[in-house]
């Protein structure tokens, strides 16, 4: 795999580098310091070892600040969902370092400031629907009712209200994703990411969620990142990052990405 | 080789679901195995025992006109004969003695004739009491009668014909007196109740000079017995070595063709044996099928938790065209493979099992049993294996074509049993069963009179089995209910573990009860088998001691030799040997109840239970206390038998009129006492009838203070090194007897089995079981979650969060389950010890709880649900990448 990969390839992550560290974009000056939610620096992730090795993400750099609108596209395999998980502060890079010099160490990040919408399905099964949204909040150590309350509210708003009863093995793929969306919105979170969010969905569907997905980043002044094959949905995000073979392309060469 | 490859795949990839399956397996081929050979080990013990105790093998009595002489060669010419000798019996008028310047005199009696080998060849027959072992051998109670003494002359009455005058030579004992007096020929029913009160032993010629004048005229008053000892070549069963010797007896009878009848005392020994053997059997089907069974649940659980998978697994192979046929096929591979390596396994360890125990691999059994026993094990293995992996297997290959797999969660309807209520059908039938079977007095064993085949009412195992089944789904029952609808009052119980979350943990609970409901009755179940196993061996244990106990009287016995006369004060000479903690005399008398003649025991009530214990069992109509305190506050109070009082028609307070021998004139005379009460069983008394009273109104009513026997405590001592020094004070006047050997002795009843490796093996399988149900069922039922907590931790639940969960979870599996263990265990052992009644003498009081063993039983079950749920709690709290990826 890694011996079809580009060879300009290598230049684009160099120069990542350097655009990251210095000269902004369109943003008025350096960004303050609590200003970047996430910094990546020549980051790369290999699963297994020795000839097996898959080096699915590889010399990324870049930061993330409050209020982006981001798409991440790119082909299947390219390594998108590895590169959120890396984000989320759920993995962790075999090289290079991340940081969220705005929300804290890895520990302090979820559940709180970063929401994530896995790919596949992630509602925990023994749980049903309101349980499984208002878990993250409890998780966080809001109040039983609190939690219920903001739960209902995020249901309401992807439309979801008469599931709330139901068990994730009675829903159907394209209920269960937006049931995982609205327990990412639930919360009040500053970086939401979201893996293929509307895989499953027909367009007005999808629509919906991205609707609801942008109103919250919208209303909490939030940064978004969604992962998504879909050009109708990367259309509605300011900025897009594109991934090959682990490597990330972006084409006017900006790494930083703010609102 | 399709087969291979995937038999190698599958050892690769689920190896260590496999290795569960095929260690449950192993648990039940061990646990039957073990069993098993001990109890064809302990029936050849049985018969060993039984045997040792019999005096003389046949008793084969010459029937009248028929000659002695050829009797007795063709007993000594019959195969397998090692010893034949005759012995003489005449009946006597009456004895008549003059000593210290009375005469006492006796009712009619036996004289019996014995040739001078006699003794060395039937060394059980007499045990020598006082005086020289040969010449004219006076019987202890008769020399009591007479108040007769080596030296005194006895004067014998003879029919129709002037009396004798024989010097007496010694006092001997017959601890054989019932068989030796037995009615040959005549069946059980007809029995003398007793043996003659009095007997005179004289050497053979002796006897011939004395009585053959008398079988001329009067044939019917004697007789002679040929004593037979066999060369006893038997099978180990008891009832294979009754049937043996039996066959023989009648072969013999044959031959002798009308001039000889055979008392069979060997097989009436072993008939008593047989149905020892018999229930050690019973045992075996009580204590060690359930673990048997348990082990076969725990390995279906175990085989159950990786059905998902194999699920999966068949449909992939479906989809890449593999017919059912061959999907069955690899189902039944795979069982096999686990069936023979979990059989192998199994016989490893039982074969180290007996090493520990028992100190060999056979367990003491004959090498063919041992082999039979393994066979069989294995083969119930492989079954078990057949069941919980091939059968699963072949139904889903036969039914499901692409399965979802998906978890069952939720909302499942009742399961079919629960709706049709099989629990309390169960539970009822059990009630019932009980109810009739112990109407019958439970007659477990059933020896009917002059039948020869004996049987076991298997019936009165319904009742347990009904219960132990009806209670573990009745466990299930209200455990289901108990998650599901008392979710708040759970939520309660473990917000101390899982804080603000415990509404969610409870919902999640109450949504998996499924899950959970199994593992409680699991744990349910082996905790009761466990619970019950153990408390129906201590309380058996317990009685063995009582037992002992009441035969040997106290720790150490000394009893005085008859025509001794020893007071009370001797006491303060044993009190100082080194170890004694309290010594108390026990007057032992004769006294006529109407024409019966009883003993009679004098005891001290207000220090008698310094010495020894008594039970509230012995007595009936009040406790222990209630009858000794009746005795210490009227002095002439006496207790008597049941059968006495039935024979009188006592009621309380009644006077009652005894005769007692007189200490200064040896004349009995009337004593008046006051019936106080029912004794049934006391230290050093014997099984038939006897007599409780006070020692001082005794001594004051005969003049007599004189003891028959000293109780001995000997505290934190051993009673066999105190019994040694004893015996070096009292030298040879008074015989020493200690609980411990006489523990050993204790007959050929079950109690005298050696149960207690039985009890090591079986306790320490069912710990083994109780680890296994709650650590390794609550480990696959977590595992099974595992993707349910790395959602959780994605999400950001933190390590102690997710503890929130397993902990609940393993707190409501092993608290649910040990609580059904209670009741049920406290259920099942009142059940047992009252349906296995029979091998209890005498039966319990109460139930001895065992709860050290208890203690650790739940410790062991404690410590592996939390082995359980610590490691569950370490896998998540680094969640698993590839786990995370599948969200
Ligand atoms: N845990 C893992 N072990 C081995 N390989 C992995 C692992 N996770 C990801 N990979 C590999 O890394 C590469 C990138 O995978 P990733 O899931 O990030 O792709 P993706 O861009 O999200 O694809 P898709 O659009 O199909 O979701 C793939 O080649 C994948 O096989
Ligand atoms: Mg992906």
């Amino acid at each position: 795999m890694s011996g079809d990969r580009p060879r300009d390839d290598a230049l684009v992550g160099r120069r990542g580098v350097g655009t990251g560290t210095g000269t902004g974009t369109d943003s008025a000056g350096p960004a303050p310091h609590h200003d970047v939610l996430v910094r990546a620096v020549g980051v790369a992730r290999t699963f297994g070892k020795g000839r097996a090795a898959v080096v699915a993400v590889h010399g990324v750099s870049g930061e993330i600040r409050a209020g982006a609108r981001l798409a991440l596209t790119g082909p299947s395999g390219s390594g998108k969902s590895t590169l959120l998980h890396l984000l989320a502060g759920l993995d962790e890079p075999t090289v290079g370092t991340i940081t969220w010099p705005a929300l804290g160490e890895r520990h302090q990040l979820r559940p709180g400031p970063v929401a994530m919408v896995f790919q596949g399905s992630s509602l925990l099964p023994p749980l049903d629907v309101a349980e499984n949204v208002a878990l993250p909040l409890l998780l966080a150590g809001g109040s039983p009712p609190d939690a219920d309350a903001a739960a209902r509210r995020a249901l309401d708003r992807l439309g979801l209200a008469d599931l709330a009863a139901k068990l994730p093995e009675e829903l159907s793929g394209g209920q269960a994703q937006r049931v995982a969306v609205a327990r990412a919105l639930a919360g009040r979170p500053r970086l939401i990411l979201a893996d293929e969010p509307t895989g499953q969905l027909d367009h007005r569907t999808a629509a919906v969620v991205v609707d609801a997905l942008l109103e919250t980043a919208d209303a909490l002044g939030a940064a978004l990142v969604v992962a998504t094959h879909d050009p109708r949905v990367a259309d509605r995000l300011a900025a897009r990052w594109s991934m090959t073979d682990g490597r990330l392309v972006v084409p006017d060469g900006s790494l930083s990405c703010s609102a | 080789m399709f087969g291979l490859t995937w038999l190698s795949a599958l050892a690769r990839r689920r190896r260590g679901p496999l290795a569960a399956t095929a260690a449950g397996v192993a648990v039940a081929v061990a646990l039957l195995a073990s069993i098993g050979t001990f109890v064809s080990s302990s029936k050849a013990t049985m018969t060993r025992r039984a045997v040792a105790g019999v005096a003389v093998d046949w008793q084969v009595e010459a029937q009248n006109g028929s000659d002695p002489a050829a009797v007795l060669d063709t007993v000594r010419a019959f195969p397998g004969v090692r010893t034949a000798l005759p012995v003489g019996f005449a009946a006597t008028t009456g004895l008549e003695a003059t000593t210290g310047g009375t005469t006492q005199t006796t009712g009619p009696g036996f004289v019996l004739g014995l040739p001078d080998s006699y003794r060395t060849a039937f060394p059980g027959e007499l045990r020598d009491l006082a005086g020289a072992g040969t010449g004219v051998l006076l019987a202890q109670q008769t020399a009591a009668n007479l108040h007769a003494a080596p030296g005194d002359t006895v004067t014998v009455g003879r029919a129709g014909l002037p009396p004798v005058s024989l010097r007496v030579d010694g006092v001997v004992e017959l601890p054989e007196a019932d068989s030796l007096f037995q009615k040959v020929g005549a069946p059980a029913g007809a029995q003398p109740q007793a043996p003659p009160d009095n007997v005179l032993l004289v050497p053979e010629a002796r006897w011939h000079e004395l009585f053959d004048p008398l079988a001329a005229p009067r044939p019917d008053l004697v007789h002679t017995q040929i004593h037979t000892a066999l060369v006893r070549t038997l099978p180990g069963d008891p009832a294979a070595a009754y049937a043996a010797i039996s066959g023989r007896a009648r072969n013999l009878e044959v031959r002798l063709a009308g001039a000889g009848l055979v008392g069979d005392n060997l097989a009436a020994t072993l008939a008593a044996a047989r149905s020892d053997a018999l229930y050690a059997q019973v045992l075996f089907v009580f204590l060690g099928l359930p673990g048997a069974v348990l082990a076969g649940l725990l390995t279906a659980s175990v085989a159950a938790a990786g059905a998902g998978r194999r699920r999966r697994e068949q449909a992939l192979l479906r989809a890449r065209g593999a017919a059912t046929g061959r999907l069955v096929r690899l189902g039944l591979l795979e069982a096999g493979a686990v069936g023979v390596a979990g059989a192998v396994a199994g016989l490893a360890l039982a074969v180290a099992v007996g090493r520990l125990a028992f100190g060999t691999a056979g367990f003491g059994a004959t090498p063919l049993a041992a082999a039979g026993w393994a066979g069989g094990a294995a083969l119930v293995g492989l079954a078990i294996a057949m069941a919980t992996v091939a059968w699963p297997a072949v139904r889903d290959a036969r039914t499901v074509t692409v399965v979802a797999g998906r978890q069952q969660v939720g909302r499942a309807r009742a399961p079919r049993w629960a709706r049709a209520g099989l629990d309390l059908w169960l539970l009822g039938a059990s009630a019932l069963v009980f109810w009739l079977t112990s109407r019958g007095g439970y007659q477990l064993v059933l020896a009917p009179e002059g039948v020869p085949s004996i049987s076991v009412s298997y019936w009165a195992f319904a009742g347990p089995a009904f219960l132990w089944a009806g209670a573990g789904l009745m466990a299930w029952r209200i455990a289901d209910l108990a998650v599901h609808r008392g979710r708040r009052l759970l939520a309660a119980v473990i917000r101390p573990v899982a804080g603000p979350l415990s509404g969610t943990v409870a919902a999640s609970l109450a949504r998996q009860r499924r899950i959970l409901s199994r593992a409680v009755v699991l744990v349910g179940l082996t905790a009761s088998f466990a619970a019950s196993t153990a408390t129906f061996n201590a309380t058996y244990r317990h009685q063995a001691e009582v037992d002992a106990r009441l035969s040997n009287g106290a720790d150490v016995t000394v009893t005085e030799s008859p025509g001794t006369v020893v007071g009370p004060g001797a006491a303060a000479a044993l009190a100082r040997v080194p170890g004694v903690a309290a010594v108390e005399p026990v007057q032992h008398r004769f006294a006529y109840v109407g024409a019966d003649l009883q003993d009679l025991y004098g005891v001290r009530p207000s220090t008698i239970v310094g010495a020894t214990s008594l039970q509230d069992a012995y007595f009936a109509g009040g406790t222990a206390r209630t009858l000794i305190g009746r005795l210490a506050a009227q002095p002439d109070a006496v207790l008597v038998s049941a059968e006495t009082v039935k024979d009188f028609q006592l009621h309380p307070g009644d006077a009652i009129t005894l005769r007692l021998q007189d200490g200064r004139t040896h004349a009995f005379r009337d004593v008046r006492f006051h019936y106080a009460g029912v004794a049934k069983e006391f230290p050093t008394a014997p099984k038939d009838s006897f007599l409780v009273a006070n020692a001082d109104y005794v001594a004051r009513a005969t003049g007599s203070d004189a003891v028959g026997a000293f109780l001995v405590d000997t505290g934190h001592a051993s009673p066999a090194a105190v019994a040694q020094r004893v015996r070096a004070v009292v030298g040879t006047q008074a015989t020493v007897a200690d609980i411990v050997t006489s523990r050993r002795l204790v007959g050929s009843s079950l109690t005298a089995v050696d149960l207690a490796g039985l009890t090591r093996v079986e306790l320490g399988f069912a710990l083994l079981l109780a680890a296994a149900a709650t650590g390794l069922v609550l480990a696959l039922g977590l595992a099974e979650r595992r993707r349910t907590f790395a959602i959780a931790s994605a999400l950001g639940a933190t390590p102690r969060q997710l503890g929130g969960f397993v902990w609940a979870e393993a707190a409501v599996v092993t608290v649910g389950g040990l609580l059904a263990g209670t009741v049920g265990g406290w259920a099942l052992s009142h059940m047992l010890v009252k349906v296995l009644t029979g091998v209890f003498d005498p039966p319990p009081a109460a139930l001895s709880v065992p709860w050290g063993y208890l203690t650790v039983l739940a410790g062991v079950a404690l410590v592996a649900a939390g082995a359980a749920a610590a490691g569950a709690v370490r896998a998540t709290r680094r969640p698993a990448m590839a786990l995370i990826r599948d969200l």
